[in-house]
């Protein structure tokens, strides 16, 4: 069930005020920033991966509005445990609706900007493997 | 408590006039941000909150509330006839301003800005709450639209080619151009065609303010627009995508210069962007 207008309110600045993942992960496997300068929005996303191909500890850092700090958080605790595959499936439409999508649905590019970066450097990180799986 | 040299001073507030008001039972302050959350966050003691996604669109159509909803949303907010309101919010008072035109298109008469909003509030080290305030209702009564500042697409159509009339585009460099399709962050709000209105110059909006948040000098205002040819002498008007952005300076124009023809195009960009048929330049 969808949460409600006032629910989502409350979901996302506890997000925002008391963030459990905010920092950059120690030895982190990939480390990647991005966002939106133009609107004040910048997101930096890093993340350990296990050997079983698995994020064990995710992270971001950066400033922006309420929306895309809070949406950063709930990235990082909610991909904590996900496989790299999982985490290239999330879909921006799911995370817009985890999020609250009466509340964030006038700031789609803040909601889902961390999700992006994270989803690109888990592709990176595929791809490299990849290469070095191919060079022997 | 005000800057006495622009055309209507007691329209702009500052800071400790604001802080000198809190409990002024006369007074009612209102905050209109850009980022939705910004008043949860933290708001100025006895702030009420006014969401322009929320409170003053018509859910359905594409328009403001109409006349009824404006008033039901002045009597929720404590707001009398006679009330002074004072609107402040963040980014340069963006949205802000754009409360302000839409008070000022229903017919409120005591309308204030907060000279350099949530930025110049801050930086002075001022006390927000989290406490949200109740007020009791009012018996408010809104007048008919006044859309003397608002400007639709036919008016604007009408306009072109005319010689007195000054289209601003307040829009950044790359959606004027057409390189962009729509505001940084905002791809909702997007059009199919890029470009700007044919004769539109670019000025856009943040111009008009300091780094602190405040509005620039009469002078430098005036330089600004004169410019650019937009001068009082013509009818003016201003737009941006969605209105907003464009009412800001509206704002700055009728009540910091004192141009006396100027209107708001609410359709804007994404209404123009999106006519089959209609001239653009780039």
């Amino acid at each position: 069930m969808p949460m409600s207008r006032q629910e989502a309110v409350e979901f996302l600045l506890e997000h925002y005020q008391n963030p459990q993942h905010r920092g950059q992960v120690p030895d982190a496997t990939f480390v990647r920033s991005g966002g939106n300068p133009g609107c004040s929005d910048v997101v930096e996303m890093s993340a350990h991966v296990n050997a079983d191909g698995t994020l064990t500890e995710v992270a971001f850092d950066g400033q922006g509005c309420t929306i895309s700090m809070a949406a950063a958080d709930y990235v990082a605790e909610i991909t904590e445990g996900m496989s790299l595959e999982e985490i290239e499936n999330f879909s921006a439409e799911q995370l817009m609706d985890d999020l609250g999508r009466e509340v964030v649905m006038t700031r789609p590019t803040c909601a889902t900007s961390a999700l992006s970066i994270l989803k690109q450097a888990v592709h990176e990180y595929r791809m490299k493997l990849a290469q070095e799986h191919a060079g022997g | 408590m005000s800057a006495p040299n622009y055309a209507h001073p007691e329209t702009l507030v500052d800071t400790q006039w604001v802080a000198d008001h809190l409990n002024d039972p006369k007074v009612r302050i209102v905050e209109a941000d850009e980022d939705p959350l910004l008043y949860e966050v933290g708001h100025i003691p006895g702030a009420v909150k006014l969401d322009w996604h929320v409170d003053v669109q018509d859910p359905v159509r594409r328009d403001f509330v109409n006349t009824a909803d404006f008033e039901a949303l002045c009597r929720r907010y404590g707001i009398s006839n006679d009330t002074t309101v004072v609107f402040y919010g963040d980014r340069n008072n963006w949205y802000a301003a754009y409360s302000f035109w839409l008070f000022r298109m229903y017919g409120h008469q005591d309308l204030r800005l907060m000279n350099g909003g949530r930025t110049k509030w801050e930086a002075e080290g001022r006390p927000y709450t989290k406490d949200v305030p109740h007020f009791d209702t009012t018996n408010y009564t809104a007048q008919e639209a006044n859309l003397s500042v608002r400007a639709f697409r036919s008016q604007v159509e009408a306009g072109l080619g005319a010689t007195n009339r000054g289209l601003v585009d307040v829009r950044s460099p790359d959606e004027y151009s057409g390189k962009l399709l729509h505001m940084v962050n905002y791809p909702q709000e997007g059009a199919t065609r890029g470009g700007h209105i044919p004769s539109a110059r670019n000025i856009p909006w943040a111009k008009a303010a300091n780094e602190d948040g405040t509005f620039k000098s009469p002078d430098e205002l005036r330089a600004l627009y004169g410019g650019e040819g937009i001068t009082p002498d013509k009818e003016i008007v201003t737009y941006c995508r969605i209105g907003e952005r464009s009412a800001h300076s509206w704002f700055v124009l009728t009540q910091l210069l004192g141009y006396p023809n100027v209107r708001n195009y609410d359709g804007s960009w994404t209404e123009w962007g999106n006519l089959v048929g209609a001239p653009i330049e780039k």
